[in-house]
C-alpha cells in the first residue's frame, strides 16, 4: 500500500492539467460552434461554404494529425514558440468546435418551421427568433450528443501526452514505468470514470431542467 | 357609416416553379368586416392569407395594408418552452416594447375572454389542442392586430372541440374585430361572416353576403363544392 504514495500524487497533479485541458477546450469551442453553425445554415453562400470546409477539415482528419501539424505550425511557419499545452487546447478547441457546430445545426434544423412563422407573424426580429425561441428549443435535442462528445473529450486528453504535456495518462505511463508495476493504469482508470461520472451526473441535471416544459398528460 | 379600408391586393399572383397557387386575385377589406374564405383544398385560400402578411412573398401584383396584423395557425405554433402567459407576453414586452405589468394586465384580460385564466403558468405542451388554439388567439390578440388572420384554425381539431375555439372567434366577431377567417367550417361561415369568398383553382370564383353564398349559389363550381360539403 506505501507504494501508492510513490505514484498517486504524481497522477492527481497530472489529473488536473487533464482537467484543466478538458474545461478550457470546453468553455471556448461550446460556445464557438455556435457561429459556425449558424454560418453553415447561412444563405449566403460563400460563409456557409468556408464553414462547411472547416467542419469538414476538422472532422474529417485525425485529432492527433492536427496536434502535430499546430505543434509544428507555430514555430516553424510563424517563429512563435508555443508550450505544448496552449497548442493542445487551441487544436481541441477548432476540433471540437466543429463537432458541437454539427450537433447546433442538427437541432436548430430540427425545428418546426410554424415556429418560425409564428415569431414572423409576431414580429419577431430575426436575432430575437433564433435566440428566444429556436435556440432555447433546441438545448434539449441537442444535450445528448453535447454530453457525448463531452466525456469523448475527457479521454481525448490523453493524446496530450504525445506532445509531452504530464497529464494524466503520461502521469501514469511514467509511474507504471519507473514501478515495473501495473496498478497505475486502474488508478488511471479510476480517476477517468469519475470524471465521467461527474458529467453524466450534470447531463441528467440539465436532461431534466430542459425537459420540464414536455407534456405531463396525455391528450 | 364611412367604411375604411384596410386592405387592398390588387392582382396577386403567386406561383412555385409552373404551380400557379393563386392567379390574379383582388381582394379588398373594410375595417371591422368579416370575412370567410372556403373552397377546396389547394384552392389558394392559405396562400392568400400568408402572402398578406409576408409568409409568402407575392410573385405578382400589389398588396397595400393600413395597420398590423395577427395571425392564428392551423397547427397554433405556440412556443413550447414558454407557459401560456409568456406566449402572450413575449412579443408586446420584446417587440412592441410596451411596459410589463400593462401587457400582464392584457394578458389576464385575455386569458378570461378565451376562458383559460387557470391555464396561464403551464406550458402549451400540458393543454389540449383547442386549449392551445385559444391560447394561440390570445397570443395574437396581445399584440392588438388591426387585422386577424386565421389560417384554417380548427382543421386540426377534433370535431367536439371545435367548438370551443369558435365560440372565441364569435366572441370577437361581436366586438367587432377584424378579421379574414379560411375555413371548411361552412356554420361558422355562414352565422358569422358579413362576406364570403369561395376561392378554387387560385382563383376568387364567387363572393357575397352568406345568403348569398349558401343560399343562391351561382356558379356551378360553388354548387358542386357545398353539395360535397355536405356529403362529408
Amino acid at each position: 500500500m506505501d507504494r501508492i504514495g510513490e505514484f498517486l500524487p504524481f497522477m492527481l497533479e497530472g489529473a488536473v492539467t487533464t482537467v484543466e485541458i478538458f474545461i478550457l477546450t470546453l468553455v471556448i469551442s461550446l460556445p464557438l460552434g455556435l457561429p459556425i453553425a449558424l454560418g453553415s445554415n447561412s444563405r449566403f453562400k460563400p460563409l456557409s461554404f468556408l464553414c462547411k470546409i472547416y467542419v469538414w477539415l476538422f472532422r474529417g482528419t485525425p485529432l492527433m494529425l492536427q496536434l502535430w501539424f499546430f505543434y509544428f505550425l507555430f514555430p516553424f511557419q510563424f517563429g512563435i514558440t508555443l508550450d505544448a499545452f496552449m497548442t493542445i487546447v487551441i487544436t481541441y478547441v477548432l476540433n471540437y468546435a466543429a463537432y458541437f457546430a454539427e450537433i447546433y445545426r442538427g437541432g436548430i434544423n430540427s425545428i418546426d418551421r410554424g415556429q418560425y412563422e409564428a415569431a414572423h407573424a409576431l414580429g419577431l426580429s430575426k436575432r430575437q427568433t433564433m435566440s428566444d425561441i429556436i435556440l432555447p428549443q433546441t438545448m434539449k435535442a441537442i444535450l445528448p450528443p453535447v454530453v457525448n462528445e463531452t466525456i469523448t473529450l475527457v479521454k481525448d486528453t490523453a493524446l496530450a501526452s504525445a506532445l509531452g504535456v504530464i497529464e494524466l495518462m503520461k502521469a501514469t505511463n511514467s509511474a507504471v514505468n519507473r514501478m515495473t508495476d501495473l496498478t497505475p493504469f486502474f488508478y488511471a482508470a479510476i480517476i477517468y470514470l469519475i470524471m465521467t461520472f461527474i458529467l453524466t451526473l450534470i447531463a441528467g441535471r440539465l436532461e431534466k431542467y430542459f425537459s420540464r416544459y414536455d407534456a405531463k398528460e396525455e391528450w | 357609416m364611412a367604411r375604411e379600408k384596410i386592405l387592398e391586393m390588387k392582382n396577386i399572383v403567386k406561383r412555385y416553379g409552373d404551380f400557379v397557387a393563386v392567379n390574379n386575385v383582388d381582394f379588398s377589406m373594410y375595417k371591422g368586416e368579416i370575412v370567410a374564405i372556403i373552397g377546396p383544398s389547394g384552392s389558394g385560400k392559405s396562400t392568400l392569407l400568408r402572402c398578406i402578411n409576408g409568409l409568402n412573398s407575392v410573385t405578382e401584383g400589389e398588396i397595400s395594408l393600413k395597420g398590423t396584423t395577427g395571425m392564428v395557425f392551423q397547427h397554433f405554433n405556440l412556443f413550447p418552452h414558454m407557459t401560456c402567459r409568456n406566449n402572450i407576453t413575449y412579443a408586446p414586452i420584446k417587440v412592441k416594447k410596451e411596459d410589463k405589468d400593462a401587457v400582464n394586465k392584457r394578458a389576464d384580460d385575455l386569458l378570461k375572454m378565451v376562458g383559460l385564466e387557470n391555464k396561464a403558468d403551464v406550458y402549451p405542451g400540458q393543454i389540449s389542442g383547442g386549449q392551445k388554439q385559444r391560447i394561440a388567439i390570445a397570443r395574437a390578440l396581445a399584440m392588438e392586430p388591426d387585422l386577424m388572420l386565421f389560417d384554417e384554425p380548427t382543421s386540426a381539431l377534433d370535431p367536439e372541440i371545435t367548438g370551443e375555439v369558435l365560440n372565441v372567434m364569435k366572441k370577437l366577431a361581436e366586438r367587432h374585430t377584424t378579421m379574414i377567417v379560411v375555413t371548411h367550417e361552412m356554420g361558422f361561415a355562414k352565422e358569422v361572416a358579413d362576406r364570403v369568398v369561395f376561392m378554387d383553382n387560385g382563383v376568387i370564383v364567387e363572393e357575397g353576403s352568406p345568403e348569398e353564398i349558401f343560399d343562391n349559389p351561382k356558379s356551378e363550381r360553388l354548387v358542386a363544392f357545398l353539395s360535397s360539403m355536405l356529403r362529408a
